[in-house]
């Protein structure tokens, strides 16, 4: 196959998963939890889409769906592969998932828990190279030390174990790691959430810095709104299963077209006291996506809600060129932006 | 009356494990105005929680208060004495406990007994402080659950922990605190495991409950948006010790300490996104059992003056009225701009 020159890495099309709930003593099926339910989008090169929302909207089950970590319910998958070219990875088969994930790799939230403390620092970013036995011996030890010190960590440490380094460290591992096959895509499912304010901005500097020395294309996920919007090119809203709002960053944090990214906006904490923030009230709490509101799922909670928002799901369509929300009034609403609260 | 409800004076609680001396909390000292609101900022690891449970004296083995002065100026019971000379489980400090002090902490998952149901927990509280009956403690109960906004009190009560989304638990959480109506309430990165809306109106009822009872609050986080928000004075903390102490204005208007002044511009500010690298702070916050000698802060302070900043400690000293800052570079009144 030829390479792909197309100018997208990612496209995500009516993605689905949903989880099925069972009970009583057969553990038959009585329902579903529509966690992520028909959402789109598509990531160019070198750019990052960052997905927000709030837990259990379904950002991290998205984002391992589009790994096939999980099994996909329904939609599309379209990865552009840099040898193989367009795969659909939802259906794709065990080998040419195995050839495709060297180009996609994933950053975890929890460097804790996604480093095993047994294997030393050589083990763990070594180990993809082994797989896709890239390299072995002595060039093995070269390439993880290469990698140690492009991440900003003392080659000397690569026979150390995770215990001994603190939570940003371990998270440059984790980078490091991901790095190894050198892809095209990563996704970073809350990179930054774990760690102390002042290793975070470093941890954000690193991986903007590798995404121009490595051309790379992130699927950001995140539930810090300041985070998403400094290092995102492109904002996805997700709220119970869907994606509410798409558009690029500066139109999203400035003009937002959807009540609920304006309520997400209104409740940023402002690291400024002479700002006298008044916030758009949202009522209560997000649905149970096992059964999600009829209508609007954000109905109950929205400020501007009407009636025919309690019975019409309202699709997701373009306001204006390149900026897309799911509401009825996207059009008539004059919503604030991030710095008019 | 004491103007002051709370005085720490140079509060020492240091944990002596296996591997050395962690001192957590090192020379702190702190006042909190009577309804007033302290804000006390800082990294994991700088003594601002461990400062939090000095205050209810529920430091556990192997730490230990070791220096020092709490002064607590309540009512009757408890005016102007000394917690750190109180026995921990004497009944004098129970009664300050939830009484007169209460506090809330950051994962109401954990702090909430999943055995119990919430109307049991909350009940506990109040008649072991209050001379009540069960059916006027479950009444006083339902107020709470009330007052805090929850949605049907009378069934909330009913609930077991589980059954709440982290918000609701986190207004029980709150309910239950205030359930005896305390002259200071400690909290404890309170919405950090929250989601951005419901961390919103979780500050929000804060204050507004706030206002309407009257207690101070010292609230901890190390979130600076969060503080901007709740906080009258900040006392911003790194490695056991108060760096920088102001009103809230005058911190973040001109902050001196150069961690303090890090952090600030270390955090993408929300509106204002720039294609340009964050200002990090270079280096981690070190092991606490391997303080650095001198000012804590200087092996990756942008304005580090050898032979001073590592062999000297520099102490808390005013720069102007309600500004404190214990940095070299005040030393001679000098200016904010540093080497």
């Amino acid at each position: 196959m030829a390479p792909d020159q197309s100018n997208v890495v990612l496209e995500v099309q009516n993605l689905k998963k949903y989880f099925p709930i069972s009970a009583g003593l057969l553990r038959r099926e009585v329902g579903q939890v529509r966690a992520v339910d028909g959402i789109s989008f598509t990531i160019p090169p070198r750019k990052t889409l960052g997905l927000v929302g709030e837990s259990g909207c379904g950002k991290t089950t998205a984002a391992h769906t589009i790994m096939r970590g999980l099994e996909p319910t329904g939609g599309q998958v379209i990865f552009h592969d840099a040898l193989l070219g367009a795969v659909d990875l939802a259906t794709a088969d065990k080998e040419t998932l195995f050839q495709v994930r060297r180009n996609m790799q994933m950053v975890f939230q929890d460097p804790q828990s996604s480093l095993n403390p047994r294997m030393t620092l050589l083990d763990i970013i070594g180990e993809p190279l082994v797989i896709y036995k890239i390299a072995k011996g002595t060039e093995l030890i070269d390439r993880v030390a290469e990698l140690l010190k492009r991440v900003g960590l003392r080659p000397e440490y690569m026979r150390r174990f995770p215990h001994a380094f603190s939570g940003g460290q371990r998270q440059r591992i984790g980078i490091a790691r991901a790095l190894a096959l050198n892809p095209q895509f990563i996704v970073a499912d809350e990179p930054t959430s774990a760690l102390d304010v002042s290793i975070q901005a470093q941890t954000l500097n690193l991986l903007q810095d590798l995404q121009d020395e490595f051309s790379l294309s992130y699927l950001f996920i995140a539930h810090d709104l300041s985070v998403v919007e400094h290092i995102s090119d492109f904002v996805a809203v997700m709220y119970v299963g869907k994606i509410v709002e798409l558009a690029d960053t500066h139109r999203l944090y400035h003009s937002p077209k959807h009540p609920y990214t304006e309520a997400l906006l209104s409740s940023i904490p402002r690291p400024d006291p002479a700002i006298q923030q008044t916030r758009v009230a949202i009522r209560g709490e997000l649905p149970n996506p096992a059964s999600p509101p009829k209508g609007c799922t954000f109905h109950p909670r929205c400020p501007y809600a009407e009636a025919i928002c309690a019975e019409e799901e309202p699709a997701l369509q373009e306001v204006e060129s390149g900026h897309v929300a799911a509401c009825h009034f996207a059009d008539n609403l004059n919503l604030r932006g991030v710095n008019e609260f | 009356m004491h103007p002051n409800l709370l005085e720490i004076t140079d509060l020492k609680t240091h944990f002596f494990t296996e591997g050395g001396v962690v001192p957590a909390v090192d020379g702190v000292s702190l006042s909190i105005k009577r309804g007033g609101t302290l804000g006390v900022l800082g990294e994991s690891g700088c003594g601002k929680s461990v400062t939090g449970f000095s205050i209810l004296r529920l430091v556990r083995p192997p730490g230990r208060i070791v220096g020092g002065a709490i002064h607590y100026f309540g009512r009757e019971t408890v005016n102007g004495e000394d917690l750190t000379a109180l026995d921990a489980r004497s009944e004098a400090l129970r009664q300050v406990r939830g009484a007169e002090i209460a506090m809330i902490f950051q994962e109401p998952m954990t702090s909430l007994d999943p055995l119990f149901t919430v109307g049991n927990q909350i009940m506990e509280a109040i008649l072991y402080h209050q001379d009540v009956s069960k059916a006027e403690a479950r009444k006083i109960a339902v107020e709470m659950l009330d007052k805090v906004r929850m949605p049907q009190p009378a069934d909330v009560i009913k609930q077991y922990p589980h059954q709440l989304s982290g918000g609701m638990r986190q207004r029980v959480m709150i309910a239950m605190a205030l359930s005896c109506e305390p002259q200071l309430l400690i909290a404890d990165e309170p919405t950090t495991a929250l989601d951005v809306t419901t961390e919103a109106q979780i500050l929000e009822l804060m204050r507004e409950l706030q206002d309407e009872l009257g207690m101070a609050i010292m609230f901890i986080t190390h979130d600076l948006g969060v503080i901007a928000e709740m906080a009258e004075e900040v006392a911003v903390m790194y490695l056991g010790k108060v760096v920088e102490q102001s009103d809230i204005q005058s911190l973040f208007a001109d902050p001196q300490h150069p961690y303090t002044r890090a952090l600030m511009q270390s955090i993408p500010k929300v509106g204002q996104k720039s294609s340009g690298r964050l200002e990090a702070i270079r280096g981690m916050v070190p092991s606490p059992r391997r303080i650095p000698s001198g000012c804590p802060f200087h092996p990756r302070c942008a304005n580090f003056i050898a032979d001073l900043c590592n062999v000297k400690t520099p102490q808390l000293k005013k720069t102007r009225a309600g500004h404190s800052v214990s940095c070299f570079l005040y030393d001679d009144g000098g200016s904010s701009n540093g080497a």
